[in-house]
């Protein structure tokens, strides 16, 4: 079970995640992300509350990045928990990605 | 994934498979057939296990039989011991895949005799678009700093283990670009997990090397 609400913090617009984000969650991250990404110029994914995250949802990460990238915004990761952060570390994410330990407004 | 593979081991000028028949590759063909599971959200994968989080059939015969046998073996949990079970029981994954791009016109079979005895089977491209197009999207993936979709992700670190991309960039592209091919492969569980099994595969080689010699 996964949940994503947004808020604004200064110049940045924030989804914080909560729960887990595995293949039954992935779509509807990636939705909330890409949607994010299409309407503000600076995003952060606060991952401060989420528990768990699969290969699916590496993959939503990711391609909500893409979708970053393609439109010149800003998209960046923050507050892993350390089991999540470690997923991420495995997988080399921060090569690919902008990852902060603090959210970054 | 397993298709887009085997197509790309074809050789566009005479029809010959460019060594897929190594022990290695077969790993690489497991971690696509995998990776095709991944996409038609059969599958889920952390840093080590794997979960079977929907057993329809997808209408892949290839696919949908992996699938099945995996749903038999709920004691078999982590990538690493699934990708065994599957290189030890793989059939022909290759063979399955030539006659499936045959029999959707992208590739025709001949069977020819060498010096009157041995048999010679080639596989010409009838279309080679679909080669390619997946000759394109390796090359953007590989050569632009771009994100790169999930499917050219999983098909960079499978072409780099089954050692076809040498057949679609250029040494000194693919040495300028070395780093960017390691951090695609690492991206996803099931590379990272066939990179292991290669690894110990080729150590126990330079083993029993070492023991002849």
């Amino acid at each position: 079970m996964m949940e994503a609400t947004e808020e604004t913090r200064g110049d940045w617009r924030v989804v914080c995640v909560k729960g887990r984000a595995d293949a039954e969650a992935a779509d509807a991250l990636e939705s909330a992300l890409r949607s994010a990404v299409e309407a503000n110029a600076k995003v952060a994914a606060d991952f401060s509350a989420l528990d768990y995250i699969s290969s699916a949802g590496l993959r939503a990460v990711l391609q909500a990045a893409r979708a970053a990238q393609t439109k010149d915004r800003v998209f960046a990761v923050c507050g892993m928990s350390a089991s999540v952060k470690k997923v991420f570390d495995m997988s080399g994410l921060h090569q690919v990605l902008t990852i902060h330990g603090e959210l970054p407004c | 994934m397993l298709e887009e593979v085997v197509l790309l081991a074809v050789d566009e000028r005479t029809g010959s498979l460019r060594s897929t028949r190594e022990f290695g590759t077969a790993y690489a063909l497991v971690g696509a057939l995998f990776f095709d599971l991944a996409l038609a959200r059969k599958i889920d994968t952390d840093t080590e296990t794997i979960h079977i989080i929907d057993r329809t059939p997808t209408g892949q015969p290839t696919v949908d039989r992996v699938l099945a046998g995996m749903a038999d073996k709920p004691q078999l949990t982590t990538v690493r011991d699934w990708i065994e079970e599957i290189f030890l029981r793989r059939d022909d994954l290759e063979g399955e895949a030539l006659g499936s791009l045959i029999a959707q016109g992208i590739l025709r079979h001949e069977k020819t005799k060498r010096l009157w005895i041995i048999d010679v089977e080639r596989f010409p491209l009838v279309n080679d678009r679909p080669q390619q197009h997946v000759k394109a999207r390796l090359a953007e993936a590989i050569l632009t700093d771009a994100i790169p979709e999930t499917r050219d992700i999983m098909l960079v670190s499978i072409a780099e283990q089954c050692g076809l991309l040498g057949y679609v960039l250029s040494g000194t592209q693919l040495s300028s670009r070395r780093h960017r091919i390691e951090t695609l492969s690492k991206l996803e569980t099931i590379s990272r997990k066939v990179n292991e099994a290669i690894a110990g595969l080729d150590a126990n080689r330079q083993q029993s090397i070492g023991k002849i010699v």
